[in-house]
């Protein structure tokens, strides 16, 4: 199955992003966890010609250097799901867009270049109500493309809370479309 | 100004079972505490209806003693214990001897001990090692602190004690070389006043020193803390002990629908004991020595980790002091201070807090010249009196509230207040309500320990606000909700922060996204 | 040493976000349902404990597994549920179920008399009777063909292929739409495949398993498991169905609530239409269509379709389709879940349920509504008067024959 753009994650990022594109002429593939809270922005994906997977898990990508080629889907067996583009918005821990173990964070799919503080003790702040170092998690970018070992990826990239820092989800969605289209 | 017969200092079991039997013997009695029930170490340990086994190498003594008061509160606290036998298991690391001292120590202790192979083991409880070398079954048994003292407390209340939750004591009375009464100040509004009576029990717990220096006299406590963590669903049925001399991590107590795992000891300084943090180093121990009794362990959700600090006298105070049994302390200052009027009850376990409270009892009555028989050990606490169980047929929420509160179940309105608010524990509106009128429940946190509320796998995360909604509407002040979920929410992140990696780190983004702008 | 705090046990993952339950067809109509999250894993970590945790209302619960797909944490709802109600449940009526559940022996019985019964099962006396045993009058009963799919079957006729599959009809075809399985046959004849039958297929064992009656779905898994493992070592290249609940059943619901093993077979099994997008894919098979085909449709995802997640093979399949202007439907339930909507005391919830369904697919204006499930089809049908057809039929309908068969030679 061929897309011009595969959206991984169906988040406000990744329908946002999802919208932006059916909307330039790209025909995109969103692969959701679960089923976009989004309703209404998900509707006009769809109506837009956007095709909304679900019941199915991103297991991993097949790469030729750094060149993301095609995805393999649990339930997509036999037919992988190929782009020319990749947009990674899975979110952070509650998406299981990052995974904490009890001294390491890591980004599940792809390995991703993760920016978090190592000492565990570190990541959150005893006030409840102060902001919590560990929600500044998240995969580094450059250019907006994702960094696997230092290296960006050609046609990999990554929007929303996946992303470390302060992140506004719409602008930097809208963000990776610009630097696609 | 009111005037008692007694006044009891501390809101923990001691406290409380002092305060029930003081009432079921005539007495006035007022119970001060100074946050709420259950704040120190009655609702910070394992859970563990010791059948006394622990204690039969070092101490048979106290062995005894624990068994003779497990059996009495597996009938009058029946609705509070569930009859689960514990083993005593032996890992490769630990040799086969000292189950031989083990078995031989209990049987002289007049508990009940028998050796079983490792088959038989496993089939009885499969959450043990499978590698374990052989264990011993004991009648341990598993209660719930909360529940227990919150019966009694309802108990004393029914039989017209006064119970006061959020009241510090400021200044201990004294006139005459003899304590006639404590000053009050009610901490949620300011107010002070004072209480006066003829005997006045220090049952503070670790904090009895503290008490003990504003009545004027020396007591020096020995501060351990203890941590624990609690698992997200109940992974064995029994009790689990290691067999072996005390170590970290011995034991994993099944309680309702979680199991709990500690502990481990230090000491710590006094100043310490009114903000016990766990440590990351302690959370490990114990999941690392917990995998070796349960290997299940290694994939059970943690949900968090608690600390408490036990009431430990310092030895040297005990040698002055008249200690009705070891372990037991029971110091008549009169006698051994010369002050009037004032007892303080410390050290024990709460498998032996009924003990312990007749006896402290006894010496009030003698102080005041009372001729009463206890009646602690006869009659049945409220809930668990004898009562039919509720149909299959009934709702999941109000199976759960008798399961929780027995035949007082009888007391809840479910004909249009079955609504579920918190879902891992199926708590409803009408027991939010029942916990409300009768339970002495002044915000989400006093809910939690009545109820359950907040105390599954979600830690409160999902059902706070309605929870929050309901119990404030229920005591009448709707505009608290929010305040209660603050302060609801602060509470629980201390006890998820040092499990906080892995499904819990999750949680904690659920959470934070759900209360954080409040 | 404890890595990930990730609990082995499936319920002890749910962090109690409630998604599930914001997308509970049944919790919405429902006040007395508890909502998935709280009869799956809230309920379970209590029935663990003791089975009188067991709560009557987890009969409301309809399999849709619409929690399970928006669950983030990937806790299996639908089947914590149906396994709870496998061990603790004691349904009522079980007369009623157990025969409405049979559709082997309901449909063999019925089209050996197809036109008699069909003309009964319009009568509102029939009806009436059929009312106080428990079926809701109110509820439209499928017709019944007159001769079964598999004795329409000449399975001389598949002799010559090169390359086959399987067809597992499932009881649909078999006793109700014959048609729909002559359409298979047809297009994957001209596709180039020959299509056998199992030697022993049997009901795929949904309908035992949602009412109650797991030990008769286990003697249907056994045979169905051994049939399709015979099929497949006879060189048969796939087992395909056309019908998404079937599908998941015996890929899902053996393994997971029944404990039939199906690990060596289970990825063999899939939609027809799966199977033949993927053969398009690779280029291995090429479709042409008629030019002058036009049609104005409206896809509507099935609750289990969307667990699988194969609609977008349908809806890819459809538009390439010159003339198919195609309207994809937001993914709602139809209300009927199987057996579920044809009881007495769920008929108005089934009804409740289907109408959001109903009212999108009314605002499009489509003239068909294409679905892969027999039973979304009766209740869409009943529900708006708009005709529902399977992609498979829409295809073969749309389909340029003589130049699909030379494309394929």
């Amino acid at each position: 199955m061929k897309y011009d753009v595969v959206i991984i994650g169906g988040g406000l990022a990744g329908v946002t992003a999802g919208i932006r594109l059916q909307k330039a002429g790209r025909n995109c593939c969103i692969i959701s966890g679960g089923l976009s809270l989004n309703d209404v922005p998900r509707q006009e994906f769809i109506a837009l010609g956007g095709a909304f997977l679900t019941g199915g898990r991103v297991l991993g990508g097949v790469w030729n250097g750094d060149e993301l080629e095609s995805l393999v889907v649990s339930n997509l067996e036999g037919t992988g799901l190929r782009a020319d583009n990749y947009i990674l918005a899975t979110g952070k821990f509650f998406s299981k867009g990052l995974v904490a173990t009890m001294d390491n964070i890591y980004e599940p799919l792809f390995g991703c270049d993760v920016e978090f503080e190592p000492d565990r003790s570190k990541w959150y702040d005893p006030d409840f109500f102060a902001p919590q170092p560990f929600e500044r998690f998240g995969v580094k970018t450059q250019d907006g493309r994702v960094l696997r070992d230092g290296v960006p990826m050609k046609n990999l990239y990554a929007a929303g809370e996946i992303l470390a820092g302060d992140i506004d989800i719409v602008n930097s969605a809208l963000d990776v479309c610009n630097r696609i289209i | 100004m009111k005037e008692y017969d007694v006044i009891i200092i501390g809101g923990g079991i001691t406290g409380v079972g002092t305060a029930r039997d003081c009432a079921l013997r005539g007495l006035k009695t007022l119970l001060v505490e100074r946050f709420d029930l259950t704040n120190g170490a009655t609702g910070r340990n394992h859970g563990l209806l010791h059948s006394g086994a622990r204690y039969a190498v070092t101490d048979k003594e106290s062995a005894a003693e624990c068994m003779a008061e497990s059996r009495i509160l597996c009938r009058i606290a029946s609705n509070c214990v569930e009859q689960t036998d514990g083993l005593f298991v032996s890992l490769p690391e630990d040799g086969l001897e000292f189950q031989d001292t083990f078995v031989r120590s209990c049987q002289e202790a007049g508990i009940k001990a028998e050796r079983l192979d490792p088959k038989e083991t496993l089939e009885l409880e499969p959450a043990v090692s499978p590698f374990l070398l052989g264990a011993v079954r004991v009648p341990d048994a598993s209660i719930d602190p909360f529940r227990l003292t919150s019966a009694n407390m309802l108990d004393a209340t029914l039989h017209g004690a006064e119970v006061l939750t959020y009241h510090e004591v400021t200044s201990v009375l004294t006139e005459n070389g003899s304590v006639v009464g404590v000053s009050l100040l009610d901490t949620r509004n300011g107010e002070r006043f004072e209480a006066r009576a003829a005997v006045t029990v220090n049952a503070a717990g670790v904090w009895s020193q503290r008490i003990a220096q504003l009545a004027g006299v020396d007591l020096e406590m020995s501060p351990t803390k203890g941590s624990l963590v609690i698992f997200g669903h109940r992974v064995n049925h029994m009790v689990i002990n290691r067999c072996r001399k005390p170590s970290d991590a011995d034991i994993l107590v099944p309680g309702g629908p979680v199991s709990v795992l500690g502990t481990t000891g230090n000491k710590v300084p006094f100043e310490e004991c009114d903000n016990i943090r766990v440590t990351a180093a302690e959370v490990e121990t114990l999941l690392r020595e917990g995998a070796k009794l349960a290997p299940v362990l290694l994939h059970t959700r943690v949900l968090r980790a608690y600390a408490g600090v036990r009431p430990l006298v310092s030895s040297s105070n005990d040698a002055t002091g008249r200690s009705v049994s070891r372990g037991i302390v029971l110091l008549d200052h009169a006698q051994r201070d010369g002050l009037q009027g004032f007892i303080t009850i410390t050290g024990g376990k709460l498998t032996c807090y009924r003990l312990m409270a007749e006896q402290t009892t006894d010496l009030v009555c003698r102080k005041l010249n009372v001729k009463r028989k206890c009646l602690t050990a006869k009659l049945p606490l409220p809930g668990s009196e004898e009562h039919s169980k509720e149909p299959k047929s009934d709702s999941l929420g109000r199976k759960a509230a008798e399961n929780r509160h027995g035949a007082r179940v009888a007391q809840m309105n479910f004909s249009d207040k079955s609504e579920v608010l918190c879902g891992c524990e199926h708590v409803t509106r009408a027991e939010i309500e029942y916990a409300v009128n009768c339970l002495d429940v002044h915000n989400l946190i006093d809910l939690r320990r009545r109820t359950r509320v907040g105390m599954g796998t979600c830690q409160g995360s999902f059902c706070m606000a309605k929870v929050a909604k309901a119990l404030a509407e229920a005591l009448g002040c709707p505009e608290k909700a929010d305040e209660f979920v603050r302060q609801y929410v602060s509470e629980r992140w201390k006890g998820i922060m040092p499990v906080g990696w892995g499904e819990s780190l999750r949680e904690m983004e659920l959470m934070r996204k759900k209360y954080g702008k409040l | 040493m404890q890595q990930d705090n990730l609990s082995k046990n499936n319920f002890e993952q749910c962090l109690k976000c409630d998604l599930c339950t914001t997308v509970c067809p049944m919790k919405a109509v429902n006040p007395d349902y508890p909502g998935p999250k709280q009869a799956g894993p809230d309920g379970e970590r209590y029935r663990i404990r003791d089975p009188r945790f067991y709560d009557l209302t987890l009969r409301f619960c309809l399999n849709c597994k619409r929690c399970e797909v928006a669950c983030p944490s990937g806790v299996e709802v639908g089947d914590i549920i149906q396994t709870a109600r496998i061990r603790y449940g004691k349904p009522a009526h079980a007369l009623r179920n157990s025969f409405i559940a049979n559709t082997d022996f309901v449909g063999s019985m019925a089209s050996s008399c197809a036109d008699t019964v069909n003309k009964l099962a319009g009568k509102s006396s029939v009806r009436s009777i059929l009312n106080a045993f428990g079926i809701d009058k109110r509820r439209p009963l499928p017709e019944y063909a007159s001769e079964r799919f598999s004795k329409i079957f000449k399975p001389e006729s598949q002799d010559g292929f090169a390359r086959f599959l399987t067809f597992y009809h499932g009881c649909y075809v078999e006793y109700n739409h014959p048609s729909l399985g002559i359409d298979l046959i047809e297009l994957l004849n001209v596709c180039g495949y020959g299509v056998r039958l199992l030697e022993n297929e049997k009901c795929c064992g949904a309908t035992f398993i949602n009412n109650g009656l797991s030990a008769r779905a286990k003697v249907n898994a056994r045979a169905n498991a051994a049939s399709i493992r015979k099929a497949l070592e006879a060189g048969s290249e796939d087992v395909v169905t056309t019908s998404a609940t079937c599908t998941l059943t015996i890929r899902n619901d053996y393994e997971h609530l029944l404990g039939i093993e199906t690990g060596d077979i289970r990825q063999h099994v899939m939609l027809a239409t799966k199977w033949l997008f993927g053969k398009i894919d690779s280029g291995e098979i090429r479709l042409a269509f008629k030019e002058d085909w036009k049609g104005h449709y409206a896809y509507h995802t099935s609750c289990h379709m969307q667990m699988l997640g194969w609609q977008i093979y349908s809806i890819d399949l459809l538009k390439m389709i010159p003339g198919m202007r195609l309207d994809v439907l937001d993914q709602e339930c139809c209300g009927i879940a199987g057996t579920f909507g044809y009881k007495k005391e769920n008929y108005e919830y089934s009804q409740k349920i289907g109408e959001k369904l109903f009212g999108n697919i009314a605002r499009t204006g489509a003239e068909v509504v294409v679905a892969d499930c027999e039973t979304c089809k009766w209740q869409i049908e009943s529900g708006t008067g708009v005709k529902v057809l399977n992609t498979i039929e829409v295809l073969l309908d749309a389909l340029d024959i003589q130049k699909t068969r030379e494309l394929n030679r």
